[in-house]
């Protein structure tokens, strides 16, 4: 039997399931599967620094899509705009609960979820402070990644927006903006963080007190 | 050389455990169940699937969008609202639609049960494929939420005294099934890839 600190350096492939050992990386470098050539991790010193600034950025411009216009059309001088709580009126309007649930969830409660969880891990890991809180906001962000639909979201806009051409003048709002800086944001922090290695520096500072 | 089938992928925190068939097993870093007893994660995954493709059914009989016009409703599913694109020229937008919301479900319906089928009988297929397909499963699920997404969008900005456009049952419906599908999917776990017999 290998001790935890001897299978931390395991590292089992996300998309084909192939056990590998990790090796040393120069700085930068990445490391990709043997079988599928999918990435599995790269060495970043800087990665705690990088994400947390990333994420701060994309929690203000996602306060920011959240609150303004994201939309407007106008059709033969009637102008109609789309901001997250005109939507939730229409919604309600309509008694479309169900899916009106379903939209708060998936795009605006897990995002902002996710992304303010990565930042209070970021911060207290820094800090190293708060050990359970950091385990908790690790297991929680595990759970909730796959239930974030802001990108999908985002698509429909386009989509709508395409159908809506022939009849409307589409005019952008600040939401629109600050919702794709949002996305780009979130692609680069998702990137950038690693939480192999976030659980590692958890366990390096909690190490002996972990069973909580 | 370390046998690969000893170990087992964490799916909180990605820590590599040692893996051992019968119990349900905790992971050594996060605490977290990686796998209840495997005949309950099968019979979940079958439940969730069967519900989806139930729901499958209203959700497509039954209208997603409702166009009032000056008082006179005129509903359209996806299908026809999916064809009503399609003539009026806006080819992408319409193959986008289909993708997202006609083939992506069946497709997350047949990989689902291929999986669950080719596991429970034993079927002799490589497991690599199988892990990259249940994979696959994973990525394209919410892509189907498009529609619902659309409709929504629709509703907002359509909403004049004399023209609107509001969501149908159909929406409801479709949404919902994307949820059990996700859900299924999920609930699918990778152990029973490995192991051969149930």
């Amino acid at each position: 039997m290998l001790t935890d600190k001897e299978l931390d350096n395991f590292i089992i492939c996300k998309k084909c399931n192939t056990l590998h050992k990790k090796i040393p990386l120069h700085q930068g470098g990445k490391a990709l599967c043997s079988k599928c050539n999918t990435f599995i991790y790269k060495r970043d010193n800087n990665m705690l620094e990088k994400s947390l600034a990333l994420v701060v950025t994309a929690l203000i411009s996602l306060s920011v899509a959240f609150t303004f216009t994201i939309i407007t059309i106008n059709i033969n001088g009637l102008s109609k705009s789309l901001s997250l709580l005109s939507l939730f009126d229409v919604l309600l309007e309509h008694h479309q609960y169900i899916v009106g649930i379903m939209f708060l969830f998936l795009t605006v409660l897990f995002p902002f979820m996710m992304l303010s969880s990565m930042f209070f891990v970021l911060f207290f890991i820094k800090i190293e402070k708060y050990g359970y809180a950091i385990k908790r906001l690790l297991i929680l962000l595990s759970h909730i990644q796959h239930w974030n639909m802001l990108d999908i979201f985002f698509i429909s806009l386009l989509v709508a927006m395409v159908k809506l051409f022939d009849y409307a003048k589409i005019e952008f709002g600040v939401s629109f903006l600050a919702l794709l800086l949002t996305l780009i944001l979130e692609l680069m922090v998702t990137k950038n963080i690693n939480f192999d290695t976030l659980w590692q520096k958890y366990n390096n500072i909690y190490g002996e007190d972990n069973d909580r | 050389m370390i046998d690969d089938s000893r170990f087992i992928r964490c799916h909180t925190c990605e820590a590599v455990n040692y893996d051992n068939i019968e119990e349900e097993l905790l992971c050594r870093r996060c605490k977290c169940q990686i796998h209840q007893p495997l005949y309950i994660s099968y019979h979940k995954t079958w439940a969730y699937l069967i519900t989806a493709i139930i729901l499958y059914i209203p959700a497509n009989l039954y209208p997603i969008l409702i166009t009032k016009k000056f008082g006179i409703e005129k509903a359209s599913t996806i299908l026809g609202g999916i064809i009503h694109l399609w003539e009026a020229g806006s080819y992408p937008i319409a193959l986008i639609i289909l993708v997202a919301s006609v083939f992506v479900p069946l497709l997350k319906f047949i990989f689902i049960l291929y999986l669950l089928i080719s596991t429970k009988y034993n079927l002799h297929s490589s497991k690599v494929d199988k892990h990259k397909l249940f994979y696959i499963t994973e990525a394209i699920g919410p892509w189907s939420m498009i529609d619902v997404f659309v409709v929504i969008i629709l509703s907002v900005l359509i909403h004049f005294s004399g023209v609107q456009i509001f969501p149908g049952v159909g929406a409801t419906a479709f949404a919902l099934m994307v949820f059990f599908t996700m859900l299924s999917a999920l609930s699918f776990d990778t152990k029973l890839i490995k192991k051969e017999d149930i």
